[in-house]
């Protein structure tokens, strides 16, 4: 066992590297031209049975940072509760959250999964996001993921008890949006990685400060929900044509708890998606 | 004796993995932070050469490569076994670099490997150099900062001695 590793090794190593060089380069360069059912298949795998279980086990370090952070505002919340006669401001508080989120389940009728994020891609654009339900717990590919603030993005791959969430600013994910003051429908989507942009008609006249929402065209996302405000508005290739950066209302790496709404695509979006 | 090599080396790579995911995060400031898996490739191509430092190389790619949008698979592998390899011509067994030259070491890799990495994925030119001047650039001042850190630690006294520090 041990030979033949060393015979390996000294393979790879020979001519200064060269042969690895090459064949590292010739694996990375099949995997850019591979289709994208394979390159999923290749992800999928790796994911499923090596980094969704290491990435649990780093979320507990994370856990390990909020829990202390948690303990010292709760000795904080400990102490002025004492000063106080009563302990109405806090569960006032409570059942004002409570209520925030009985109405917002109540608006579209779904039932809502409560999940915790456990870990996000290593690298330096977050464009995933790895939340600790599940199949199990009745998640779906693609059924929408938000926070009390607004839309986060859907889900794209689901094991038992983990799945995967692309966020907004994912390139690949691009989403039917409607500006709530002048009721035109545009779409959104993030070129880069990090900032989102908004194509929206010229002739609508939506301006920075202006609202949008989810539209509910796009078969996936229930119309209402809302996405950011735009920033400023600049000019696009097509003078029909508004490009917009827009702020999202959710701040991606700062999200630790996060809503998904047990809604499937249409009809006619799921036969889409099943060809 | 090698496979000892290869058992610390992944651990050193789980730490730098760790950091990047805990401490990277909480160390960012107006959203720019170090990237300790490319310190760590550096570092690993300079001490042991072009073949070990393309395998992590691609190894870290790859693992990175998992979390990004599918249809770019392979881009991280690519660039970043290149930064290994060529890193890697830079061994510490016939050429001794001093803690600056380092540091021009790991600038002009950060650089090479977010060019390669940004023609791979064939993002258009303007998106690029808007994400060049907002996000390779500091990044890559702030990942040299770390790196000088990394480096003058685990130089440790022979190093203090080498660098002249």
């Amino acid at each position: 066992m041990f030979r033949a590793f060393r015979f390996i090794v000294d393979l790879f190593t020979q001519r200064h590297g060269i042969i690895a060089f090459v064949f590292f380069l010739l694996v990375g360069l099949l995997m850019r031209q591979a289709p994208n059912v394979v390159k999923e298949n290749i992800v999928s795998s790796v994911l499923g049975t090596v980094l969704y279980p290491a990435q649990m086990a780093l979320s507990s370090l994370n856990a390990y940072r909020s829990i202390v952070a948690e303990n010292e505002q709760l000795k904080q919340e400990n102490a002025r509760l004492r000063q106080e006669t009563y302990y109405a401001s806090e569960g006032l508080q409570e059942l004002t959250r409570l209520h925030a989120l009985v109405r917002f389940d109540d608006k579209w009728g779904y039932p809502i999964v409560t999940a915790r994020v456990v870990g996000h891609n290593p690298g330096r654009f977050l464009t995933t996001l790895i939340i600790n339900r599940g199949t199990h717990h009745g998640v779906k590919e693609n059924m929408p993921v938000f926070s009390m603030n607004g839309l986060v993005g859907k889900v794209t791959k689901v094991s038992y008890a983990y799945s995967r969430v692309q966020l907004l600013v994912d390139p690949n994910l691009k989403l039917s949006v409607l500006e709530r003051r002048t009721r035109v429908v545009g779409f959104l989507e993030s070129v880069d990685g990090r900032t989102l942009m908004a194509m929206v008609p010229t002739h609508a006249g939506v301006k920075a400060g202006d609202t949008l929402i989810t539209s509910g065209l796009g078969g996936i996302f229930p119309k209402g929900i809302p996405v950011g405000t735009v920033k400023s508005v600049g000019q696009a290739d097509l003078d029909v044509m508004r490009q917009m950066n827009v702020v999202p209302f959710q701040e991606f790496s700062s999200l630790e708890e996060v809503f998904v709404m047990e809604k499937e695509p249409d009809w006619i979006i799921r036969e889409l998606l099943d060809d | 004796m090698i496979k000892f090599k290869w058992i610390k080396l992944f651990l050193i790579y789980l730490l730098a993995f760790v950091l990047q995911t805990t401490v990277g995060d909480w160390l960012q400031i107006f959203g720019v932070g170090p990237d300790f898996v490319v310190i760590f490739i550096v570092a690993v191509a300079i001490k042991y050469g072009p073949a070990t430092g393309c395998f992590w190389g691609f190894f870290a790619g790859f693992a990175q490569d998992m979390y990004a949008p599918v249809e770019w698979l392979g881009a991280h592998s690519i660039a970043m076994t290149v930064l290994g390899f060529v890193v890697g011509q830079l061994e510490e067994r016939f050429l001794t670099l001093n803690l600056p030259a380092k540091m021009a070491v790991l600038a002009i890799g950060f650089f090479v490997c977010d060019m390669i990495y940004f023609l791979l994925t064939g993002l258009q030119k303007d998106v690029v150099t808007n994400l060049f001047f907002s996000k390779t650039l500091p990044e890559c001042a702030y990942t040299v900062v770390v790196g000088a850190v990394v480096f003058y630690l685990s130089a440790g006294k022979a190093g203090k001695k080498k660098h002249g520090v």
